[in-house]
């Protein structure tokens, strides 16, 4: 079975640090990292993920800003995105995935094995 | 001037030394602006010296009555303000309309304060009812102040703490995963880090709560149902303490308008701290009832901010079987981050955050200890006011 692509877009450095880490030696995942916002629309791109966690409160160029850009891009148009953000918290999630404007949430800080089961149950397969 | 003028201007002196100790700067100098005022137009109009007695007699009533009305002794003021214009009447009107007209503003003198006081007695009490009303108002805005300070400090910290502790989290679970076979003591720390992520989130969200739009999703909803989907959320820790729960609720309860999912909250909230307070082997007493409220309706020192008589309520009572609340903790449970549960127990925002949600339903929230021993809370919430009886 081919492996998952994962884009994580995320400014925060030692956060895409250790996700990589932890879905790389606990996934059959292939990863990679963007932290810068402007640049990851063309990570994209030349990655073609399965699926994208991407923050939200970025400088230069927001979560949001993004999602419109990689959803207007033919190729990557229908690519899952999904937000981990600090702006809600777990009791508004209720501890779980919600949808907001059409885009799943989850609550920073995230139990990474839930991380794990969304790529599961969520990302593409293009094998 | 007489011996008695002489007289009565040193106790206008002696009053006016007096009033330095107990009446502000900007009062004083009023004080002494009146009396220097008389005094001036006294020298350059001589004919006001014609009742000297009289004259001194009203200056010194003047720093009497800023005494009285800055100490807040209301009819004292009254008294000394309509004895100051009978003596100014009684001083001026010989100048103008002879003796003849000093017998009845003497009788006016002598009788005045008795109306003063028949009158005064029932428009302060008015006044003291507003005054105790407007207290309650501003210390009702502080309190709001403070949520509202707490919520915009939640609002821009918790960004910046969240990403430090997902990446805490992550971490951890990074260590767990590649230390398979970690001795007891090594998975007991990276268990009590998880758990010290976990504690300081739920710190943040019960701040963030704060910082959120305090809009409300109602809907007509069975409020005895509500409460029942509560009590399943603390259902472990009830049966892990032992606690039994007896319900007293209203059969007949008409729906509700309420945000369930909030006030599930604070049912939530309230039932942990009875649990907490209890401890083991105990009870919860549940009560709903329904009441019309009249005058003197025994529902909170608040009911006459927020119900007017008439209005139908629902009424919840929530007493535990705990020790109660200490009589100086009464006054301090609603104020955010207060709590006297131990280190990783509380947050000390349950109780705040409930009455925030109870007062965006337009009710109330209050607690109080029982005459048998332990916590009462009652909650009151409006119920649309369809005219049916209770």
């Amino acid at each position: 079975m081919k492996k998952r692509r994962i884009l994580l877009v995320d400014d925060e450095v030692s956060i895409t640090r250790v996700l990589e880490l932890y879905l790389t030696e606990n996934a059959d995942c292939e990863v990679r990292v963007e932290n810068d916002g402007p640049s990851a629309v063309a990570a994209a791109r030349e990655f073609l993920p399965d699926l994208i966690f991407l923050d939200i409160v970025m400088p230069w160029t927001d979560g949001g800003t993004l999602a419109a850009e990689i959803q207007a891009d033919p190729m990557l148009r229908g690519t899952p995105i999904v937000f981990l953000t600090a702006l809600v918290s777990r009791n508004e999630t209720g501890g779980a995935l919600v949808q907001i404007g059409g885009y799943p949430f989850l609550a920073k800080p995230v139990d990474p094995d839930a991380l794990l089961a969304f790529i599961d149950e969520h990302a593409l397969d293009r094998a | 001037m007489t011996n008695m003028a002489a007289g009565s201007t040193g106790a206008a002196a002696l009053m006016g030394l007096l009033t330095v100790q107990f009446v502000p700067v900007r009062a004083l100098a009023l004080s002494l602006l009146a009396m220097a005022a008389a005094v001036g137009a006294a020298v350059f109009w001589p004919q006001l010296l014609v009742n000297q007695e009289v004259l001194a007699g009203g200056l010194a009533l003047i720093p009497a009555l800023l005494l009285a009305h800055h100490r807040g002794w209301p009819i004292i003021s009254v008294l000394l303000g309509v004895g100051l214009v009978a003596l100014t009447i009684i001083h001026l009107t010989p100048l103008y309309f002879g003796a003849s007209f000093r017998g009845p503003f003497l009788i006016l003198f002598v009788v005045a304060p008795y109306i003063a006081i028949a009158l005064g007695a029932g428009w302060f009490g008015e006044v003291r009812r507003y005054q105790a009303e407007l207290r309650a108002t501003q210390l009702q805005l502080i309190q709001s102040e403070k949520l509202d300070s707490v919520g915009r400090m939640a609002a821009g910290v918790a960004h910046e703490v969240k990403n430090p502790l997902m990446m805490i989290l992550t971490g951890v679970k990074v260590l767990s995963k590649r230390l398979p076979d970690a001795d007891e003591s090594t998975r007991q720390i990276l268990q009590d880090m998880t758990d010290a992520v976990e504690r300081a989130d739920r710190i943040i969200s019960g701040l963030l709560n704060y910082s959120r739009d305090r809009g409300l999703d109602v809907s007509a909803a069975d409020l005895n149902a509500t409460i029942e989907k509560s009590l399943l959320l603390v259902g472990h820790h009830l049966e892990d303490a032992r606690i039994v729960v007896s319900r007293h609720l209203h059969e007949s309860l008409p729906m509700v308008p309420l945000d369930e999912f909030k006030i599930q909250q604070v049912f939530v909230n309230v039932f942990t701290n009875a649990i907490h307070a209890i401890g083991r082997d105990g009870t919860i007493t549940l009560t709903t009832s329904l009441e019309r409220l009249g005058r003197g309706s025994n529902v909170g020192h608040r009911k006459t901010d927020r119900y007017t008589p008439g209005e139908r309520v629902a009424i919840i009572r929530i007493e535990d079987s705990g020790p109660g609340i200490p009589r100086e903790h009464l006054a301090t449970v609603f104020d955010p981050f207060f709590t006297t549960k131990p280190t990783g127990r509380g947050t000390g925002l349950g109780l705040s955050v409930s009455r925030q949600i109870v007062e965006m339903h337009g009710g109330t929230i209050e607690i109080g200890n029982r005459d048998v021993g332990g916590a009462c809370v009652t909650i009151v919430l409006k119920l649309d006011t369809d005219g049916a009886p209770v």
